[in-house]
């Protein structure tokens, strides 16, 4: 194929061919959220939204990633990837330590639950076929880290005398070819006869009790002409959301009773969850026996060192392109709004601001030394409208009070002109002036929302321009209104697909969309009430119970559509979600919506500000959406 | 292959006096094109149709094509009358979705037909105009399965003939559109077992998907899917609008070329009327790249079909005949919850296609 004229568009890691490409364009920081201890001892669960980055972080363990990465451990880009893997106990001075065989649990697995066949035989059926594909999967990892070919199998061996020596029936002997052939056959048997347009022969299929590939495959056990083939033996099964509920339950059993040596982790997203989990505290805490890795969650925690971490995602893909020479991604992104250009309007703002001010103040003369010292008028034209924006947001809050008949000093201005009431202020003065607000590296950081996929897309959107730019021979720093018009162009795009991509679509949007203008209304108040803006709401905790409820006992009142459709929200991202927060002397359920959908209702792109909601609000949204309450005045201009 | 006039004519010329055992398998859906083919063979020779398999597909509690229930009941009737006392009736349930929400359409629709069915007609008419692809795809594979079955078993030549009918009508079909898609695919039942296993994963992988306009949504996730090391897109050209390849090329450009990289060399033509030279088109690209790559271990070529009813059947029956030759060739498709009637469909005057897939012409 051809070389990426755009890296920015090469998302999912499977679609990245070459193992250089791929490690290049690795960000180390990545590996920070395995820094858990046991990574290798304890079986681990890893769990995002879709593009969350499960199958990159399992790719880079497999044994062609970890040769690169060695091969080229002096190279500038991949030299604290080696460090950090290093300390992870992945690989050190002398190679790769880890022996990773990964394996996609997407295929064919669900379909055996199609077989007219009883649970225990399905089940069996399904370890067995599990059994082979980790073995075949696992022969080729211990060739791919020997750089040997498939006619050197029969230079890989099981140990004599090891907790290996028990071999399934079939295995004719503990040799690589052996192993290589009961694996294949065992896997063709199950393959054809779900793919047969005949009747099922019950009789000719296969069946295990256990994971027994886990216990033969061990590390001490594995040899490659006799000697270990690595430290450890790591098994990654990706996408096992793809299984059936019940198979999910059989793997997940299988692997936590087994208690065996080899290492292994699973990649799910999150809707592999039931709706209960997803309403709950499993969402990041996940089964008390297994670690889990909570991505998105993980990331949200750590709010700059996600910039940190998908800056030199950015800047890695920046480098890559072939077409231009870019140094670095933020070099693409102006993120000042101080150029001439934009002088006139932040003048003709201060006018217009400062009239308005005054008029309100007339009659109130507590106001007048806050007026004064707006008026000594300090700073850039930018800085000096934004004070008197902040003012007027101010002194509307104070004519919204109980008249104290005190004079305001200019110490209670200092006090109350918060950074969250200048946020809300630059909001209210980009919509009022025309100037855009959703622009630069850190604030498109804050939109991917903790997830990577989403800030690659909305990245690639804004790199092409600048790719096309150079091409040109014009400047690829792009201005602030045009990242702004490509970012809103593409958040457009992906909220007009929302009911074709997720589950109860249809009712997601209509959720989302309510949540959405219901806080462009309460956000746009002039008293900025819930600075910097509100951007999500919130349901009682015992309100969240009768939702996990209605899903055990289905009636007509729509609760159980309603958990439904919120769990949809959550398994994509689409609403961000915080368990337990108290407020007013109770418990809530918090959902922010993602960052993106902020860009779509002209929202802030902080968190914090939500209001209170009951279900009969939102069921009322599912069905009609949002609808503003009637007969208030003084909106902002 | 015949079309419009020439379909009518070869139908009453091949039914008259020879009292043929006919079966029509038809999808009962809300598509107005649902009945024409029936009446087409009623109107050739009146009760020539001994038994009608209808297949009533179920796709789901949230599927947006529940809204036409009332056009599905119009073309219920029309067919009871077409066939009222001239042959039976038999229907078959064939439920979309499983109960945890797999889609498992299409192994029950291949269950659907069952195996005695080519030794009690001299005829099987499939007609695929009210089908969803993920219904008559492996309809169709499964009876040429059976018509191989016969064949290999050596007893007797298969004397049933197999035969696909499409009534045709781009303004409907412009207006009957897939409303929501899956968020993964799957290979089709009967197209997967070379493609899905461990053994194989280091074999290469070409992709050839069929394209047709406003499918880049499922394009993308079929190629997440697929997972191809190659791609070779088919082009319909010639067709009636000289220009609808480049449109398509344009319309995709920045998926072809900039997401997925595909080499402009790779793109294969074949005409928007003629299935077979799809078919035609497809196996020897199969056949090539198995050519070219057997030191690698040869390929695994995965066909999708996104264009019309006719191309798709041309993309089935080449992918069933390179699977036949044991090539490692799968199919996959990404389903719709259902479809939507965009507007009003005002009129709807249909050309019928007929297509003889099996049978007697292919047996000498």
């Amino acid at each position: 194929m051809r070389e990426p004229r755009n890296p920015f568009r090469l998302r999912a890691s499977e679609h990245i061919e070459s193992d250089e490409t791929f490690v290049r364009l690795f960000s180390p920081e990545v590996l920070d959220m395995l820094s858990t201890p046991n990574i290798w001892e304890r079986p681990q669960i890893i769990r995002s939204a879709p593009g969350g980055g499960k199958t990159s972080l399992l790719r880079l363990f497999t044994p062609s990633s970890l040769r690169t990465i060695y091969a080229l451990r002096t190279r500038e880009y991949t030299k604290d990837l080696f460090k950090s893997l290093s300390a992870l106990g992945a690989m050190d001075d002398s190679g790769p330590c880890v022996l990773g065989a990964f394996l996609s649990c997407g295929h064919s697995f669900a379909t055996l639950e199609d077989l007219d066949l009883d649970d225990g035989r399905k089940r069996r059926l399904f370890l067995s076929l599990l059994n082979a594909r980790i073995t075949l999967s696992t022969l080729r990892g211990v060739l791919d880290l020997r750089q040997k070919d498939f006619s050197e199998l029969a230079a890989v061996s099981l140990a004599k005398g090891s907790s290996t020596t028990k071999l399934p029936d079939g295995i004719l002997d503990a040799t690589g070819p052996s192993l290589y052939e009961w694996a294949q056959d065992l896997e063709r048997t199950v393959c054809e006869a779900l793919d047969s347009f005949l009747p099922l022969s019950e009789s000719s299929l296969p069946g295990h009790d256990s994971l027994v590939a886990l216990s033969m495959l061990s590390a001490d056990g594995l040899l490659f002409e006799g000697s270990s083939v690595a430290q450890r033996v790591l098994v990654m099964l990706d996408d096992i959301h793809r299984l059936t509920p019940k198979q999910r339950e059989w793997l997940l059993d299988a692997i936590f009773s087994l208690r065996s040596s080899v290492g292994i982790w699973v990649a799910e997203r999150l809707e592999a969850l039931t709706v209960d989990e997803l309403l709950s505290q499993g969402v990041s805490q996940g089964r008390d026996y297994g670690g889990v890795v909570p991505i998105e969650d993980y990331w949200r925690g750590r709010v700059s060192k996600f910039e940190k971490m998908i800056s030199s995602v950015a800047d890695r893909r920046t480098r890559d392109t072939r077409e231009v020479e870019i140094g670095r991604f933020a070099d693409c992104l102006q993120d000042t709004l101080d150029g001439d250009e934009w002088q006139s309007v932040y003048q003709r703002g201060i006018s217009i601001v400062t009239d308005r001010v005054k008029q309100r103040a007339t009659g109130h003369s507590e106001f007048t030394a806050w007026i004064s010292e707006r008026e000594k008028g300090s700073g850039t034209p930018r800085e000096r409208l934004l004070a008197w924006r902040t003012l007027e947001i101010l002194v509307e809050r104070e004519l919204r009070k109980t008249p104290d008949f005190f004079e305001l000093d200019t110490a209670d201005l200092e006090q109350k002109d918060a950074s969250d009431v200048r946020v809300a202020a630059e909001l209210f003065i980009a919509r009022e002036f025309g100037l855009p607000y959703y622009y630069g590296l850190s604030r498109l950081a804050c939109m991917a929302s903790s997830n990577i996929e989403q800030f690659l897309w909305m990245s690639g959107d804004i790199f092409e321009e600048c790719v096309s730019a150079a091409l040109l021979k014009r400047a690829t720093q792009l201005a602030p209104p045009d990242q702004e018009r490509i970012l809103r162009k593409s958040i457009k795009a992906v909220w007009k697909e929302l009911p074709q991509r997720v589950r109860y679509g249809t009712q997601v949007m209509r959720l989302l969309e309510s949540i959405g203008k219901l806080a462009k209304w309460e956000t746009e108040k002039p008293n900025a009430p819930y600075a910097p803006g509100v951007s999500g709401v919130a349901i009682l905790m015992s309100d969240r119970d009768k939702l996990k409820n209605a899903l055990q006992r289905p009636s007509n009142d729509g609760l159980a559509l309603l958990a439904e459709v919120i769990a949809s929200c959550i398994a994509h991202n689409l609403l961000e979600v915080k368990l337990d927060y108290k407020c007013k002397g109770q418990y809530w359920m918090v959902m922010y919506l993602n960052r993106m959908l902020c860009v779509h209702f002209n929202l802030p792109l902080q968190y914090g500000g939500w209001r209170e909601k009951r279900l009969l609000d939102l069921l009322d949204w599912l069905a009609k959406g949002f609808v503003p309450p009637s007969g208030r005045s003084g909106f902002v201009p | 292959m015949r079309r419009g006039d020439a379909c009518s004519d070869f139908w009453k010329e091949y039914l008259a006096g020879q009292n043929r055992n006919v079966l029509l398998i038809l999808g009962l859906g809300f598509d107005p094109r649902m009945c024409v083919g029936l009446r087409m063979l009623s109107e050739a020779e009146v009760s020539c149709v001994k038994e009608c398999l209808l297949i009533k597909y179920n796709e789901g509690a949230n599927s947006p094509s529940r809204e036409y229930g009332h056009l599905v009941r119009n073309n219920q009737n029309t067919m009871f009358s077409l066939m009222n006392g001239k042959g039976i009736i038999r229907e078959i349930d064939v439920p979309m979705l499983s109960n945890d929400g797999r889609r498992i359409g299409s192994r029950r629709a291949s269950d659907a037909i069952g195996g005695d069915i080519i030794k009690r007609f001299d005829n099987i008419v499939v007609d695929i105009s009210s089908m969803p692809r993920g219904i008559y795809f492996p309809i169709l594979a499964k009876l040429l399965s059976l018509f191989d079955a016969q064949a290999a078993d050596g007893t007797s030549a298969p004397s049933a003939n197999l035969h696909v009918l499409v009534a045709e009508q781009v303004s409907v079909d412009e207006k009957i559109q897939e409303e929501g898609i899956d968020d993964h695919a799957d290979y089709m039942h009967g197209f997967s077992s070379d493609l899905v296993r461990e053994s194989t994963a280091s074999v290469p992988k070409i992709w050839i998907p069929v394209l047709g306009e406003g499918k880049e949504a499922q394009l993308r996730i079929l190629h997440d899917h697929v997972v191809p090391h190659e791609i070779c897109p088919v082009l319909p050209s010639p067709s009636v609008n000289p220009r609808r390849a480049d449109d398509l090329v344009a319309e995709y450009r920045e998926l072809l070329f900039d997401r997925l990289r595909v080499e402009p060399a790779n793109f294969i033509y074949a005409s928007e009327w003629n299935p077979f030279e799809v078919y035609r088109q497809i196996y020897r690209t199969v056949e090539r790249y198995n050519d070219a790559l057997e030191a690698l271990g040869k390929c695994k070529v995965v066909v999708s079909a996104l264009s019309s009813k006719l191309l798709s059947v041309g993309a089935l029956l080449a992918a069933y005949e390179a699977k036949r030759n044991n090539f490692m060739v799968g199919i996959s498709h990404v389903e719709t919850p259902g479809y939507r009637i965009q507007g009003q469909i005002d009129s709807c005057n249909p050309e019928m296609c007929s297509l003889w897939v099996a049978g007697e012409c292919y047996n000498a």
